[in-house]
Formats: structure tokens, C-alpha cells, sequence
């Protein structure tokens, strides 16, 4: 799991191109959306391309997004679940 | 007549930043010189300070208009959270947002892997660049963005007058990312009774944009 | 300010080619969306506003040999000024002297035959005629042509704002003739639909896949679709000079940005707000004075309800009738703005309000409702007519009668 979550969090630097923080800039349990991350529905949106991407989890609807995305741990625990690679 | 003068100019390069004539910085000779936007635009933005981190988040054009209205607004006093009503932005190139749009294009490109960006889409219009100015200095007025042949100092100097008819004041200017080259003059309009303000016309625009920096 | 008036008026759309065409079917309350049938996107269970028409149809139709180098986006905007022009009479002989301009308004411009003929271009040189058709210039350009020899312009520009470019086609126009710069002028804008603005839409999440449904408490997004349209604006006198009866005035346009977000409209609609009221105070008018408002409402969650919330910013708790015709040609993006002036316009000099189809349920925070049944007989003197696009920018139109 805590594999997952530092993969997790070098990614979202990545795809949502957070220039300015490090892995450890990151709280896992923090919230990642309406905090001072400063992400925006684009953002969601592009985690959710990543998510099919590296993954292979497809969501159908954007407002899934909403509770996975609560936080880096959250959305580790919803990829551990629901990934087919 | 009105008597309207250009308040502030900046110009971005493949070579530098300038902000009304003086020079803010070159960039190093050894940068990657087929896309100057690898290390050139980060380099501006932490040279000036700039603290946005939607700045990180832009395509390749927003980023140089964004950094050049950053340069013009701060000589001006005018970065900060007021909603200013008045403002209207106007943006000129001719590349409009084709180098967002290949990027895009590589996400759709094959069917292996076709994974359609949501945040490189919202680019692929060129008038984004002029929304992206208005979000950070919170301007309501008219925006628009034209896409000419060439450099165009009468048509731009047109527009500004027009749009100074019902405008207090216009940002923008001449914003062009293509092919890993840029190339921006952005100036702030309105009417000033300061001797040592340039005129706003097509010829000055023209001498501006000449300078060699 | 000078009066304006609108002496002609071009379409094609999902409703079908022509102003009585689309009258007709706005009054039969027939939707053009429908299964993709021209697109050749992945996404078929996608519904869309195409026009009717193939591309060799609109060909043949515009007597061009089946092998003529020109866009989708270019076709639909040359059906659509030939009606438009030759409803106004811009014909040689009635333009002695005059300065005609014409603007077009388009984003997607060339890119339908450019995402086909991709590889070719990659890999070869076959086709590469056609890159020098990809641009929105190109497009502009081309379409003027098709009106030559009569008409010769003095001014040919292209205007791409996203989704409010046709509509601020008309607010440069009426700019042009106010400063004395055009004595005519032709704007309005084209749209093809295109694999690249389907998938960047759908990776918004914001497609729905069954018909849109406008105002709806449960609306899931919006349909794409293709259009354009034209007006032709001139001053009174200039049409009475060349013997032409207007059909209506252009009153006012207002233009502001709502300075939020790229895709998304601030939570109270602050720019869409703005630019009701300047065009109001353009036109001089009390929002009383409107009759009725033909919304952007394209069906997503987020514009139905700011726009809602503008609306009632502006009007009060005495919003004129509302509609938003997406529903019945999708959302055709750059022309959306002249497509829905021409429906504005038709309302207004037909006296009819049309419909907001697949409207079940009244959105929570809005105290109104759209119209859902075609009102006939309306007595309408200013119609309003909304275009909202990425980039926050926000523009209004009114069209009043003569």
C-alpha cells in the first residue's frame, strides 16, 4: 500500500504538472481537492485518464471521482481494489 | 481623440525578458535551442518571483502571455485580488493554439494508446490565452483573440482603439508560441497624461516591437 | 448610436438547409439530433446535431466536382452566405460604392479533413493540399469566394472565441458600421463537427448520451453539433438606397469575461450576468423589456444553472420566457452563436417562442422553468440571445423589431 501511495503521489505531480511540490510535499490523508493543492475539475478529469491509463479502471461518470479522490490513500485503496493491471 | 498611452510593455523571446525597455533577463545559450519552452519559461517565472501554481498547469502560449501580463501588471501595482471592471484583454498571433493542438493530438494520435488529455484539450483554443489573463488579474472587460497572417501593428492598434471605446483600459498584444519559438509584445492601454509615456499608435508598436529588447 | 438593421439571413443546421426549413421544424417541435450517421467517431452511441447532408451531397449541391479541395466546415458556410446574401441582395449593381464586410466565425476550421488525412500528411505527401486548408483563415477565405464576382469585401476576418465566436461576429460588425469602417456587413460563423472536438468534449465528461435535456434537474451534458449560419447588417438607409426591406434591427451586444475559470462558468454566473446588462444598456432596454431569451443552455450541469442564476440576477422573479434550442440542433460550438440569432430572429418576426424539449424538472436554485410548449401568437418586440464560451467569454445579443 505505501508502495502504492509514493507511485501514486509521482504521478499526480506528473500528470497534473505540479512543478512546485515533491512526493513528500504531498499528505496522503490530506484532501487533495479543495485544499491548498489548488486542483480543479480539469484536474479530476485528468486523474481519471491517468487512472484508466495506468490501471485499467474506467469510470463512466465524473462524480465517481469525488469520493476517490478524497485523498492520495483513498484513491490508493480504491486503485488496489479495482485495477486489472 | 482620446490620448491614450501605452503604460507598461513587456517582450518575451527566444533570447529574453524585458519589461518597458530594460532588460530582466537572457537565457543561457546552452538551453535546448529547438523548444525554448523546456527550461525558458520556468526560468522566467522564478527569476520574477511569480507564485501561481496554475502557472504549471498551462500549455506552452498561456504560459508566455501569463508571464508577460505578470511583468506588466506588477510595474503597474495592479497584481492583486481587486475585480478590476474596466479591463478588457485583447491577443493577436498567428499560430493561434496550434502548439496545444499537436500536443493533443498525440494523446488521440494511435489506438494503442488513445487517451484523449482533458487538460491539454482545454487549451487547443487559441482565446484561452486571453482567459488566462483575465482569471489571474481578474479583469471583466471584453476579451477576445485574433489570429493574423503576421505581426500586425495597424490591426492591433485598431483593435485597441475599438475597444477602448467602451474599455478604460486593454492588456495584451502580440502572443506567438510555435514550433518551440516565442515571440511576445504585451503592453496595458488607457489614457495617461504623463509626458514620458509612449503614445499608443501603430508606429510605436512597430518601434517596440523592433527594440532589441 | 446608429440604428442597425438585419436585412438577410442564411442557415444550415441539423434542422435542415434554409430560414423556412428551420421555422418549420422549430414549430413542429422536430429535434435534428439524432445517431451519428456522418462522423466516423468511436463514440457512436454518442447522439449529434450533423447536418443531414454528406459532404459529396453539399458538394453536388454547390455544383462542385466530387474532387474539389474544400473542408466540411467551408461547405456549411458557403450553403449558408449564398442564402443569407441573396435574401439581402447583395448582388452587383446594389452595391455601387459600397464597403461590404464579412466575418466569419469558426474553431474547428479545417481540422475534420485534416484528423482523416493525418497520416497521409505524417507519412507522405498525398493530400497535402489539403493543409493549407486547416486554418480558420483558410476556411473564412474559401467561403468568401463563393459569393464572387458580386460581391467584392473590403474586409474579410475571422473570429474564434470558442463558443461565443458567432456571436461576437456580430458585435465586431456592429462596431464596424457605427465607426463608419463598413457600409455592409456579413458575419455569423461555420462548424463542422470533428473527431478531435467529439473526444476533447467527451474527455470533459460533459457528452450526454441520450438527447440533452436543457434546464433539467437531471440533465447529464451536451450534444454536439455542426451548423452555420449568416446575417447581413447595414444601416436603414443603406438598405432602403438599395431597395432592400430589413427584417428586423440589431439592438445591442455585450461582451464580458467572467475571469473564473477555463471551462468553467463562475458560480453566479458573474460574466454571463455582465453581459446581459451591457447589452441592455446598449440597446437602451429595461430587462422588462425582453420577451424572450434564447438561452446558451447547453445542458451541462454547470451552465444550465449559472446561466439560471444570471438570468435571475438580471430579470428578478420576472424572467421573460426561456428556451435554449440545443436540444434541437446539439451544440453546433463557433456558429452556435448566428444559428441562434437566426431562431432568435425567426421568433421574433414569426411571433413564436419555441420550446425547450426533454424539459421534465425545474432545477433546484432557479425560480424559473424553460418554455415547453410552443407558444404561437407571441407578441415579442426584443428577443435576447445568450453565448457563453471557454476562456469565460460571455456575450449577449438583442434583435428588436423594426
Amino acid at each position: 500500500m505505501d508502495q502504492l501511495i509514493e507511485e501514486l503521489k509521482k504521478e499526480i505531480i506528473e500528470v497534473l504538472n505540479l512543478e512546485d511540490k515533491k512526493p513528500e510535499d504531498i499528505d496522503e490523508n490530506a484532501p487533495l481537492f479543495g485544499g491548498e493543492t489548488g486542483l480543479d475539475s480539469i484536474d479530476a478529469l485528468e486523474l481519471i485518464v491517468m487512472m484508466e491509463k495506468n490501471y485499467g479502471i474506467k469510470l463512466q461518470n465524473a462524480a465517481e471521482g469525488k469520493e476517490i479522490f478524497k485523498s492520495v490513500r483513498t484513491m490508493a485503496e480504491y486503485i488496489k481494489e479495482h485495477r486489472t493491471k | 481623440m482620446k490620448n491614450l498611452k501605452i503604460l507598461s510593455y513587456s517582450r518575451i523571446t527566444d533570447d529574453f525578458v524585458s519589461l518597458n525597455g530594460d532588460l530582466i533577463l537572457c537565457r543561457s545559450a546552452s538551453d535546448e535551442p529547438n523548444d525554448v519552452a523546456k527550461h525558458w519559461f520556468s526560468e522566467i517565472y522564478n527569476k520574477i518571483g511569480m507564485e501561481y501554481p496554475k502557472f504549471f498547469k498551462m500549455d506552452r502560449l498561456c504560459k508566455a502571455g501569463t508571464l508577460a501580463a505578470e511583468l506588466v501588471m506588477r510595474s503597474l501595482n495592479l497584481v492583486n485580488d481587486s475585480v478590476k471592471e474596466n479591463w478588457a484583454v485583447l491577443c493577436f498571433n498567428a499560430a493561434g493554439s496550434l502548439d496545444d493542438d499537436r500536443t493533443y493530438q498525440q494523446t488521440i494520435q494511435t489506438k494503442e494508446n488513445f487517451f484523449p488529455s482533458p487538460a491539454v484539450f482545454v487549451y487547443t483554443l487559441a482565446n484561452i490565452v486571453s482567459g488566462e489573463i483575465a482569471i489571474r488579474h481578474h479583469l471583466r472587460g471584453e476579451s477576445s483573440c485574433f489570429v493574423l497572417e503576421d505581426f500586425s501593428a495597424p490591426m492591433i492598434s485598431r483593435a485597441f482603439e475599438d475597444a477602448l471605446d467602451t474599455a478604460e483600459f486593454v492588456l495584451g498584444g502580440w502572443i506567438e508560441f510555435d514550433k518551440g519559438h516565442c515571440d511576445v509584445l504585451l503592453c496595458a492601454v488607457g489614457t495617461g497624461n504623463e509626458a514620458e509615456l509612449t503614445d499608443f499608435s501603430a508606429e510605436n508598436l512597430i518601434s517596440i516591437y523592433q527594440k532589441k529588447y | 448610436m446608429n440604428e442597425i438593421v438585419v436585412t438577410g439571413m442564411g442557415v444550415i443546421s441539423a434542422l435542415g438547409r434554409g430560414v423556412e426549413q428551420t421555422a418549420s421544424m422549430l414549430l413542429q417541435e422536430k429535434s435534428g439530433v439524432d445517431k451519428m450517421r456522418i462522423l466516423k467517431s468511436k463514440y457512436t452511441s454518442l447522439p449529434v446535431g450533423e447536418v443531414h447532408e454528406t459532404t459529396e451531397e453539399l458538394l453536388d449541391s454547390l455544383h462542385y466536382r466530387r474532387d474539389k479541395v474544400i473542408t466540411r466546415t467551408t461547405l456549411l458556410g458557403q450553403a449558408a452566405l449564398l442564402e443569407a446574401t441573396q435574401m439581402a441582395k447583395l448582388q452587383k449593381g446594389l452595391l455601387e460604392g459600397k464597403r461590404v464586410a464579412f466575418i466569419s466565425a469558426t474553431t474547428v476550421g479545417g481540422m475534420e479533413k485534416s484528423e482523416q488525412l493525418y497520416h497521409d500528411f505524417l507519412y507522405g505527401t498525398e493530400h497535402s493540399e489539403y493543409i493549407a486548408l486547416h486554418d480558420c483563415g483558410a476556411c473564412t477565405n474559401m467561403i468568401a469566394e463563393i459569393t464572387e464576382p458580386d460581391i467584392h469585401y473590403s474586409m474579410v476576418t475571422t473570429i474564434s472565441t470558442a463558443c461565443s465566436s458567432a456571436a461576437n461576429a456580430f458585435l465586431l460588425a456592429a462596431n464596424l458600421l457605427r465607426t463608419g469602417r463598413a457600409d455592409i456587413v456579413v458575419a455569423g460563423g461555420t462548424e463542422c463537427l470533428s473527431k478531435f472536438h467529439l473526444d476533447g468534449f467527451n474527455s470533459l465528461m460533459i457528452l450526454d448520451d441520450e438527447v440533452c435535456k436543457p434546464f433539467d434537474k437531471n440533465r447529464k451534458g451536451i450534444n454536439l453539433g455542426e451548423a452555420a449560419a449568416y446575417l447581413v447588417l447595414e444601416s436603414p438607409q443603406t438598405a432602403k438606397e438599395r431597395g432592400v426591406e430589413p427584417l428586423c434591427r440589431y439592438t445591442g451586444g455585450g461582451n464580458r469575461c467572467d475571469a473564473f475559470h477555463q471551462t468553467a462558468s463562475s458560480p453566479n454566473g458573474e460574466g454571463a450576468y455582465q453581459s446581459m446588462i451591457q447589452a441592455l444598456e446598449e440597446a437602451g432596454l429595461q430587462p422588462s423589456d425582453i420577451d424572450y431569451i434564447n438561452a446558451h443552455g447547453t445542458g451541462t450541469a454547470n451552465n444550465d444553472e449559472t446561466e439560471g442564476l444570471a438570468v435571475m440576477r438580471v430579470f428578478g422573479d420576472r424572467v421573460p420566457p426561456i428556451s435554449s434550442t440545443k436540444a434541437f440542433t446539439g451544440h453546433s460550438t463557433s456558429a452556435a452563436g448566428a444559428l441562434e440569432a437566426v431562431i432568435s430572429i425567426l421568433a421574433l418576426t414569426r411571433n413564436f417562442i419555441p420550446v425547450s424539449l426533454n424539459f421534465k424538472e425545474k432545477i433546484d436554485t432557479l425560480n424559473f422553468t424553460p418554455v415547453t410548449k410552443t407558444i404561437r401568437n407571441a407578441k415579442l418586440r426584443h428577443v435576447m440571445t445568450n453565448s457563453f464560451g471557454f476562456g469565460g467569454n460571455d456575450t449577449s445579443c438583442i434583435f428588436s423589431k423594426l
